[in-house]
């Protein structure tokens, strides 16, 4: 019954949250003049400008793997992260005239802004793979895991968005708050520098970061050519069902509350 | 058909203000006090609704007819109470909610036919009526940003009053643009009124409530006053307002 309810509701609803992307999507690229080529400009001109700044000015590398691929992978994924989580905190404010005369679900909002940024997200991987074999890094039969970080970091994603829109609902300092998280966060997780260049005793804290094990299976199959091992796989499908479990009910439990913060 | 039952709407005015973190943390650190400034705009309203029926709405300003409406429209939950609603529902309360300014009207009549609820097939189908009737054939593919904002209300207009729902909820009567366009909109809807659906009609008009409904309910501070045929009921209105 609560299934079926679901289903249903989210049939009548598809075609909204389609529209939304769309729309989305539109309003992007409308009025510049190389539209979508950005999402595909963005992430190399910003490993480019990463790349000058860490392997020569503060001489990080990556012993035995390619640094930009190594940059480049961690750029990627972490970008959607905060560019997803971003979107989705403020998706529900910034609806709060229609969510105020109409009924929609509201999980609706941070769940097309989840969206829209994943495909653009997919847009992102073109020049991922040119990185690869520009640098003559290549493929193997493990890339075929590679959507199952995917899923993770959506599904942890999305969870993120649920539980901060949530927050900002109620406590718009969020939003600024949250700036200054997403920095933290850039740095405690190792995009541009190896966690073996961190002190041992600290290694165990960085671990905790769910978005390093996302990024670190990612980067086991396309840099290491290996099949991540099953810890990385649990700790990938644990942090990321309990993450959205919890945004779910902590989305659920206050929705109807939304309506009174306007 | 719809069926309201002691339905009790409670809104907490000081929680309202608690927005940023400096007051979470005054709040925070000070005794505790009981939050008194609860305001109920709604207070045990029961009243039925029978399939075909058109029903009015009539009180002063802050009686509840527009926090009644959204409770039905599902936009709140009521406090206290329930709703039985039989028949899927249009809520015709605010045109235009979810035009985005920088897309074309063609792309706006579809975003805004999902946001209403309508399906894709038929906004398709109806896609021709819309633009015939917002008479903006020629403008399909401008930005609606550079409408005049009679065009824009025209092209909502058309959007929102293409449908034909089982239950209408209907906050005022409403005429937009140039003259001619006010009469083609008022007759659009006093057509959809008449039209054969359940509708739920607030208006400050009590001529156009005599005119369309049959049955009225008279709230008064969050409470029914009184429920009754259309044409007794706001006599009585009218001579209690202009008593004042």
């Amino acid at each position: 019954m609560f299934f079926k309810n679901i289903i249903t509701n989210f049939k009548k609803y598809s075609f909204l949250l389609q529209q939304l992307i769309s729309r989305d999507f539109k309003v992007k690229y409308k009025r510049s003049i190389l539209g979508v080529v950005w999402s595909l400009l963005y992430p190399l001109l910003t490993m480019a400008v990463l790349a000058i700044v860490f392997s020569n000015v503060f001489k990080f590398s990556t012993p035995g793997v390619n640094y930009l691929v190594y940059l480049m992978s961690g750029l990627v994924m972490f970008n959607y992260f905060t560019e997803a989580s971003n979107l989705a905190m403020s998706s529900v404010v910034a609806n709060f005239s229609l969510l105020n005369k109409i009924y929609i679900p509201k999980y609706i909002f941070p769940l097309s802004k989840c969206l829209f940024i994943g495909i653009n997200f997919l847009l992102t991987l073109i020049p991922l793979y040119i990185v690869i074999f520009a640098t003559g890094t290549g493929i193997n039969v493990y890339h075929i895991l590679l959507p199952f970080a995917f899923i993770c970091l959506f599904m942890f994603t999305l969870g993120m968005g649920l539980i901060l829109a949530t927050v900002s609902v109620f406590l718009r300092d969020m939003f600024y708050i949250y700036g200054i998280i997403t920095m933290i966060w850039t740095y405690l997780t190792p995009i541009m520098y190896d966690i073996s260049l961190i002190s041992t005793k600290l290694q165990p804290f960085l671990k905790l970061n769910p978005m390093y094990h996302y990024i670190n299976f990612a980067r086991e199959i396309i840099l290491y050519n290996r099949n991540p091992q099953t810890f990385t796989w649990m700790v990938c499908v644990f942090s990321s069902s309990l993450i959205l479990i919890l945004g779910i009910i902590v989305f659920k439990k206050n929705q109807d509350k939304f309506i009174y913060y306007v | 058909m719809i069926k309201v039952n002691n339905v009790s709407m409670k809104f907490n005015l000081g929680v309202e203000k608690n927005f940023s973190l400096k007051q979470f943390f005054i709040d925070f650190f000070k005794a505790k006090k009981k939050e008194k400034s609860e305001f109920w705009a709604l207070s045990d309203v029961s009243f039925e609704v029978k399939k075909g029926q058109v029903i009015g709405f009539v009180g002063n300003n802050g009686a509840g007819k527009s926090t009644l409406l959204k409770i039905i429209a599902g936009v709140m939950k009521p406090t206290k109470g329930n709703i039985e609603i039989y028949g899927n529902i249009c809520p015709m309360i605010e045109l235009g909610a979810g035009f985005d300014m920088d897309l074309t009207a063609r792309e706006n009549i579809y975003l805004n036919g999902a946001v209403l609820g309508y399906s894709k097939n038929f906004i398709k189908e109806k896609f021709d009526e819309i633009v015939n009737f917002s008479e903006l054939k020629d403008f399909l593919d401008v930005p609606v940003r550079n409408f005049s904002s009679g065009m824009v209300a025209r092209l909502a207009f058309s959007i929102a009053t293409i449908v034909d729902p089982e239950i209408l909820i209907v906050d005022e009567i409403l005429s937009v643009g140039d003259l001619a366009f006010q009469q083609k909109s008022e007759r659009k809807m006093k057509e959809l009124i008449n039209g054969g659906t359940t509708v739920l009609f607030v208006s400050h008009s009590v001529n156009q409530i005599k005119e369309l409904c049959d049955k009225v309910v008279w709230l008064q501070k969050g409470k029914v006053f009184k429920i009754g045929n259309a044409e007794e009921i706001c006599t009585e209105y009218e001579k209690k307002v202009l008593e004042k």
